[in-house]
């Protein structure tokens, strides 16, 4: 199991426990921190915005286009920072064991 | 002892098909322009599957997947048209006849794909000669050609057309090859002779000359042939608009014009019986139209892709070969 150490948007820490391999739109869902991942990971609701720990930002896959577009269009209505992810686009692996991430804000 | 047969040419029969073919790439009749009117939705078969035409306010058609991107509901029950749009009642969501989704009434933010392209399939579209056309392409390629000018059929000056339309159940490959197979005339047909019967062909066209002048028909795709009979200077034109309904089903239509010629003139009644001719109505005919007898052997027959033909048999091959083109992805196939 991989550890993700969350922020809800009270500011409030959870430690979770993320099987790999699994979306991490999908770890943060199940543990009701108000992501809700409505289309199921395609990159076309935009409500499972996170920001990333500075210190985890390069050591993602970049974003794709389809990621890329859905940030663009909510930047229109949240703010989108240079370590906003859509979670959905996040599969959980060894290398990300600890990383930090604070639930965002969606439309 | 007798040398051994050929088993296979006698066990062919097995395993043939009466319609091996796909659905072909090209123009196809959709409907009469007269048959819908802007705010209109209606439910149509052709192209092997159900589609969804609606007229626009602005007088656009657009022929779409009849199931919504969204929730899959089926537009043309309880789909309305809003604008040049048309809406989904399921969740109002709205899509334009290149099926962009234009309106999601509830959504803050649309999904980016649909600014980057169509989410529900659609058919281009175009209006000529008074019917509605749809490009049917089986990856949703692009049209490929463009429809030709038929001034008979754009132009002041020629009486209304005639309208014929009937079904057959075969695929419309072989109902157009009977335009290059010059001998059925005789044999099915009963002409007096063979007519002597040329074809050309290029690119997406077909141009056939049956008795010297008599007959020009030019094809453009498996979906429109354009053919002039002509006798004593006087031309009657008759277009046939065939689609496909099904694999093994044909809906055969077809438009009669000519020059709006004096009531009671020569020419006219050269032309008036030039169009009976064409349909077998004609008086004192000699041969039978094909209402009657070329359905005994569409609705029956199975397609040979090898077939054993002799000297006089003409361009069948190489109308088959032309035909190929229509069938992308199924260049190879030793079936149709």
């Amino acid at each position: 199991m991989v550890e993700v150490r969350a922020s809800d948007r009270d500011g409030t820490e959870h430690r979770l426990e993320a099987e790999r391999g699994r979306p991490l739109m999908e770890v943060l869902r199940e543990a009701n921190l108000g992501v809700e991942g409505t289309c199921g990971g395609a990159c076309a609701c935009g409500t499972c915005h996170v920001y990333v720990g500075a210190a985890w930002v390069e050591r993602l896959p970049a974003r794709s286009e389809d990621e890329q577009m859905m940030l663009d269009a909510i930047a229109e209505l949240v703010e989108v920072r240079p370590a906003s992810r859509l979670s959905c686009q996040i599969p959980v692996s060894e290398e990300l064991n600890g990383i930090e991430v604070e639930i965002g804000p969606v439309p | 002892m007798n040398a051994p047969i050929k088993l296979q040419l006698l066990l062919d029969t097995q395993r043939l098909e009466r319609n091996p073919f796909p659905i072909p790439t090209g123009w196809f009749f959709a409907g009469y322009s007269d048959s819908i009117q802007p705010g209109e939705v209606k439910n149509i078969n052709f192209l092997d599957q159900e589609w969804v035409m609606f007229r626009g306010e602005n007088g656009t058609v657009g022929i779409t997947d009849p199931y919504c991107p969204h929730l899959g509901a089926h537009l043309g029950h309880g789909g309305t048209v809003v604008g040049d749009n048309i809406r989904c009642t399921f969740h109002h969501w709205e899509y334009s006849a290149e099926g962009f989704c234009k309106h999601i009434p509830y959504a803050k933010v649309m999904p980016p794909i649909t600014k980057k392209q169509p989410i529900l399939r659609t058919l281009p579209v175009q209006e000529r000669y008074g019917l509605i056309w749809a490009w049917y392409h089986p990856e949703a390629a692009d049209p490929q050609w463009e429809l030709p000018a038929i001034p008979e059929m754009e132009e002041p000056g020629h009486v209304k057309p005639r309208r014929w339309s009937g079904s057959v159940n075969t695929a419309i490959q072989e109902v157009a090859e009977n335009g290059v197979d010059n001998v059925h005339l005789k044999y099915l047909h009963g002409t007096p002779i063979v007519p002597p019967t040329t074809a050309t062909f290029e690119d997406h066209k077909m141009q056939i000359n049956i008795g010297m002048g008599y007959i020009i028909g030019d094809m453009f795709g498996p979906g429109l042939n354009v053919m002039r009979f002509t006798k004593d200077g006087v031309t009657a034109t008759m277009i046939s608009y065939s689609v496909p309904i099904t694999r093994n089903q044909t809906q055969m239509n077809m438009s009669f014009t000519h020059k709006d010629y004096p009531q009671g003139s020569k020419e006219r009644a050269i032309a008036e019986h030039l169009v009976a001719h064409s349909i077998g109505e004609a008086e004192g005919e000699e041969s039978a139209g094909f209402e009657s007898v070329d359905m005994i052997v569409w609705n029956n027959k199975k397609y040979r892709a090898k077939p054993l033909l002799c000297d006089g048999d003409g361009q069948i091959i190489k109308y088959r070969q032309w035909f190929k083109q229509f069938y992308p992805g199924w260049e190879n196939s030793d079936k149709i």
